[in-house]
């Protein structure tokens, strides 16, 4: 595991890497490649899946405690025979542990993965998840000055640039969430050596001993945090602050302007 | 005993003995006044203090700390146990498997691998011992005895149906003749309870439900026993945190306070019978059980000598209660909390209505994971600190009519979250010190001995020893994983370890010989 994904992973909670948030709107989206697998495959996987991955991600992939939804999941949706689900559950992500499972077990798992989205696809009408329409509760007057005032939005952000159809990039829950706190953002750092040199790059890890960034160059670095001073540019940090600010009004009427951003 | 369910199977698991018999007579004695020099049960002793009287390795030269041996499981779980520490033989589990290793060397003695299973193999909290035999919970919720010196099975009983969605994780609290255990299960709606099982034969001798049957008018389900609990032998009670009402996020179809669920339970561990219940999250809604160590603590408050227990709640507030009585003498957040309009009359948070998850959704704090969780905090009595590891955090919540009424019944996302170690004093709910732990939420338990010491590890899996007064950092290494067990620590010829389970290995630290 590199010390990029070390950070990045330390940044994230519970099982909620962004490739795997899009758990918003029905319909679920389609595999991109529909297949059948065998019911003993299937029935193999469900096994296995009940004792090591159903309390976070629900005995029938659905969601459980803290893991996403994997009927709704984006990764899974382009997984082809385990391509993308496979390194995820052998190398872990974010909180998720490393399973090191053989080829037979990780291919039963795949085939009871898929079968269960597919289940999920054909089924009519609703279920869990947030619909972008449940979310267009408040008034978009009211959140257009709350972006443009108390709620500080507009400090660094603008509906016509940087935020300009924002709401067509990211589906409703996906935008609350990055409203609330956007996830993995770049922070720059500035370390200075004892010997007064200066390095700038993108943050790949810190903690309390080591500090680390990528170079100009792309080079990783990484230094003793006893022996340098680092400086850290993260405007993303500034979200942190307005979470106690929060009304559940506010949050509902910046979300129904900011949905209108499309 | 209608509730009697004991099913005995056919013992024919073999254990692998790979070394010498080993002797051992855990008394009730000793597990009422535990030697420093071992740890016999989950907490250490019954308090849940979590701190030991050793004071071989200090503040002043804990930066010599080395490693003395480690023992890889080669398992694919986690270490979540407590290990014990037992005449010089270390006992520790991980689902479906339990080691004894030699404390002097970490050499594997024996090892006892239980039968594939359908059960959620989630953690295994660890094993428990009592004369000569172990008592170790399993995925599909059934209670093994094993004899200590071979790991071979005494007996093996069926606690909770995992067919119906039990599952279990806990160490076993023992307590004279008595096996207490409980389970666990979210994604049903079940009845919780607690049992006490007879270590010598398996036969359930009494039980306790926190919520009635489902489908009960005006009831709820729920109440799960998740941890171990504490026991004060003077008072003759066991406490015990209990889980969330079920479902966890649609409250609606369960009006009311939802009796005895989110909440600190004090019982006669020979009768079962209630003595008095505190409510630390009256009809929650955000899966915030209340199964956090109830630390045992006798201190002086508000002017004169009490016995005292404390809890860090999943919820966000910290509780001091007269442990004879059950009332309240402070409760106080210990970070960000944003769903309760005040406190009722028994210093119990009223719940926000505006705050239960909504279609559209409600920004809360903390997020559920909760502000603490299963990690143990630990008491240290120089100071008069409790020692959490917090998890200050916001997430949103979500529940509508098509999420139903079973199970999980909605969904919650967190937002942003952060780890930090907080110094609670117990006497005011003030925060003495704070000890940052990196980004995320946090999984390691924390441990204080007498000399000043703290040892815990940070998010990124950094194990540390900080001073207990101040949380400065005195010594670090790091053990190439996260750890999401509880530090313990012990002495054996004159030497003192503190052991860590990180990742899938157990390490043994120690002073230079």
């Amino acid at each position: 595991m590199s010390h990029s994904r070390v950070f990045l992973f330390a940044a994230l909670l519970i099982g909620c890497a962004p490739a795997v948030w899009a758990q918003a709107d029905v319909p679920i989206p389609k595999s991109v490649v529909q297949k059948a697998y065998s019911a003993e495959a299937a029935a193999a996987g469900e096994s296995a899946f009940v004792q090591n991955c159903a309390f976070c991600h629900g005995r029938d992939t659905g969601g459980g405690e803290s893991g996403p939804d994997l009927t709704r999941s984006t990764l899974v949706t382009e997984d082809v025979d385990g391509d993308k689900i496979g390194p995820v559950i052998r190398n872990g992500k974010g909180a998720m542990p490393r399973f090191p499972v053989s080829e037979q077990e990780l291919a039963n798992l795949v085939a009871f993965i898929h079968t269960q989205k597919a289940k999920a696809e054909s089924q009519v009408g609703s279920r869990r998840g947030v619909d972008t329409e449940d979310l267009k509760t408040g008034d978009v007057g009211r959140g257009r000055a709350l972006f443009n005032g108390t709620g500080k939005c507009a400090t660094c952000h603008s509906p016509t640039g940087d935020l300009a159809g924002v709401a067509s990039k990211y589906q409703g829950l996906e935008l609350m969430r990055r409203t609330l706190y956007p996830r993995g953002a770049k922070v720059m750092l500035t370390v200075t050596l004892a010997s007064g040199e200066k390095l700038t790059g993108e943050r790949e890890y810190q903690d309390e001993f080591t500090v680390a960034l990528r170079d100009g160059s792309g080079t990783y670095r990484s230094f003793a945090m006893s022996k340098v001073k680092v400086e850290a540019d993260a405007p993303a940090e500034a979200h942190v602050a307005m979470l106690p600010q929060y009304t559940d009004d506010n949050l509902h009427d910046l979300m129904t302007y900011l949905l209108t951003l499309q | 005993m209608k509730y009697l369910d004991l099913f005995v199977k056919p013992l024919g698991i073999a254990a692998i003995l790979a070394g010498s018999l080993v002797a051992q007579d855990v008394t009730h004695e000793a597990l009422v006044n535990p030697s420093a020099e071992s740890w016999p049960m989950y907490h250490g002793d019954y308090s849940g203090k979590r701190h030991s009287p050793l004071k071989q390795i200090t503040p002043e030269n804990v930066g010599n700390l080395g490693l003395a041996w480690a023992f890889q499981t080669g398992a694919a779980t986690s270490i979540k146990a407590s290990p014990l520490v037992v005449d010089g033989v270390i006992y520790f589990s991980v689902p479906d498997i339990v080691w004894a290793v030699d404390a002097r060397s970490g050499k594997e003695i024996w090892k006892y691998q239980y039968p594939e299973n359908k059960g959620f193999h989630i953690g295994s909290r660890g094993v428990s011992i009592y004369k000569d035999w172990l008592f170790f919970v399993t995925p599909d919720s059934h209670l093994i005895s094993l004899n200590a010196k071979d790991g071979s099975v005494r007996w093996d009983v069926e606690v909770a149906d995992a067919k119906r969605g039990y599952w279990m994780t806990l160490s076993p609290l023992v307590v004279g003749n008595h096996v207490m255990v409980g389970p666990s299960g979210d994604f049903d709606n079940l009845t919780g309870f607690l049992k006490a099982i007879d270590p010598e034969t398996g036969e359930t001798q009494w039980r306790w439900d926190s919520t009635p049957p489902a489908g009960t008018p005006g009831g709820t389900t729920g109440g799960m026993m998740w941890m171990s609990g504490t026991y004060d032998p003077e008072a003759n009670l066991v406490y015990w945190g209990t889980g969330n009402p079920t479902p966890v996020l649609n409250g609606r179809v369960r009006p009311g306070d939802n009796r005895h669920t989110g909440s600190i339970v004090a019982l006669n561990p020979d009768t079962g019978k209630l003595a008095w219940a505190f409510q630390a999250s009256p009809h929650d809604t955000h899966d915030w059980d209340a199964a956090e160590v109830p630390v045992l603590v006798d201190a002086e408050f508000g002017g004169r000598q009490r016995k005292l227990l404390l809890q860090a709640s999943r919820n966000g507030y910290f509780f001091v209660l007269d442990r004879l009585t059950g009332e309240n003498l402070l409760t106080k957040p210990f970070g960000p909390v944003n769903w309760a309009t005040g406190l009722d009359a028994k210093g119990q948070p009223i719940p926000n209505p505006e705050k239960e998850p909504a279609p559209d959704g409600r920004i809360i704090a903390p997020d559920e994971a909760g502000l603490t969780n299963y990690r143990s905090p630990s008491f240290d009595p120089a100071t008069g600190l409790l020692i959490v590891s917090t998890h200050p955090s916001y997430a949103v919540y979500f529940n509508k009519e098509a999420d139903g009424a079973f199970g999980w019944a909605g969904a919650d996302y967190s937002v942003w979250g952060t780890g930090v170690l907080k110094a609670i004093d117990y006497k005011t709910g003030d925060i003495r010190w704070t000890h940052e732990l990196g980004e995320g939420t946090p999984s390691a338990g924390v441990l204080t001995t007498a000399s000043g010491l703290t040892f815990t590890a940070d998010i990124p899996g950094n194990l540390l020893a900080l001073r207990s007064s101040d949380g400065k950092t005195l010594w670090h290494t790091s053990g190439g994983g996260r750890m999401q067990s509880q530090p313990v620590t012990y002495m054996l010829d004159g030497r003192q370890y503190v052991v860590t389970g990180i990742g899938g290995v157990l390490f043994s630290w120690a002073l230079p010989e």
